[in-house]
């Protein structure tokens, strides 16, 4: 059994996989089959509970991986500081290579989830190296919509 | 493994592994299934290979009982004769996937026939395992290469 200890390192040599033998749109269209079929948690806590629910979601997900982050939470307004990614700090300890994309999978996996619950999404990728990021979730203004 | 000092155990990273072993298995086929996890056992086990080679089954017996212990697995470890037996009563990954309501890869034990050949193979050891994917048991044995 592969631990879900290990599953970082598993993860990041599939996506290594998928780049090398059907190249980069292959591994793009493996992240959105996460986003549309396997997030359905995090589709449900949003639809709910709007900025609540990404509260609770990350809220879970984040202290269980032990990652370093900063929080805001408002009604209109959700983001996330992550100040040095779990993912990231496991993969530069080794024991193979980061894909060289790694980080971009947050940019596939989350705004396409959030987005049509009537927020703009968006990830920054702030220091791939130390796992710096930013997501950052507003509410569309009336006009925007 | 090298998160040995600090473990985060977030199970459902169990539901989106199996997630990964059904969608390389459906788009691109069994052989690309296969490719990908012999990857893995080289890539990502390297340093649990390199410790079965220099340490023997006592590597693997020390791994598969931390492995299983932090999952909250129902399992044990035994010897019969020269070989290393790891008994899984519940499979820690199955039973939460079916407690959460995750999909389970039409392949998904295979994973672990596959990345234990890999592992083994490479230090000169052989292994086998028989599972019930249904019922999330299986009987693993490992053993060194006449």
């Amino acid at each position: 059994m592969i631990s879900c200890t290990e599953f970082i390192w598993t993860y990041n040599e599939l996506f290594k996989f998928l780049h090398e033998q059907y190249g980069k749109q292959a591994v793009i269209d493996f992240w959105i089959g996460i986003s549309d079929d396997f997030l359905g948690n995090l589709n449900a806590l949003v639809a709910e509970k709007g900025t609540q629910g990404m509260y609770e979601y990350w809220n879970h997900t984040l202290e269980e991986e032990g990652a370093d982050y900063t929080m805001t939470v408002e009604e209109d307004h959700f983001a996330i500081d992550m100040h040095r990614c779990p993912s990231v700090g496991l993969l530069n300890r080794g024991p193979s290579s980061k894909y060289a994309d790694y980080c971009e999978h947050c940019q596939w996996l989350y705004p396409r989830i959030i987005e049509p619950y009537g927020f703009e999404a968006r990830c920054d990728i702030i220091d791939a190296d130390q796992g710096a990021c930013r997501l950052s979730v507003r509410r569309k203004s009336e006009s925007a919509n | 493994m090298a998160q040995r000092e600090k473990v985060n155990v977030h199970k459902d990273f169990h539901g989106a592994m199996s997630y990964g072993i059904q969608h390389v298995y459906e788009r691109y086929g069994e052989e690309a299934m296969t490719a990908f996890l012999r990857q893995v056992a080289h890539e990502v086990y390297r340093p649990l290979t390199e410790k079965l080679r220099k340490e023997g089954l006592k590597a693997l017996e020390e791994h598969w009982r931390h492995i299983f212990t932090i999952e909250e697995g129902d399992f044990d470890l035994s010897y019969e004769g020269d070989k290393l037996v790891l008994n899984v009563r519940q499979c820690p990954a199955i039973h939460h996937m079916k407690t959460h309501g995750y999909a389970i890869a039409d392949k998904y034990c295979e994973h672990t026939r596959l990345v234990n050949e890999g592992i083994c193979h490479a230090a000169g050891y052989e292994c086998s395992v028989e599972y019930d994917q249904e019922n999330g048991r299986c009987v693993q044995k490992f053993w060194k290469k006449n």
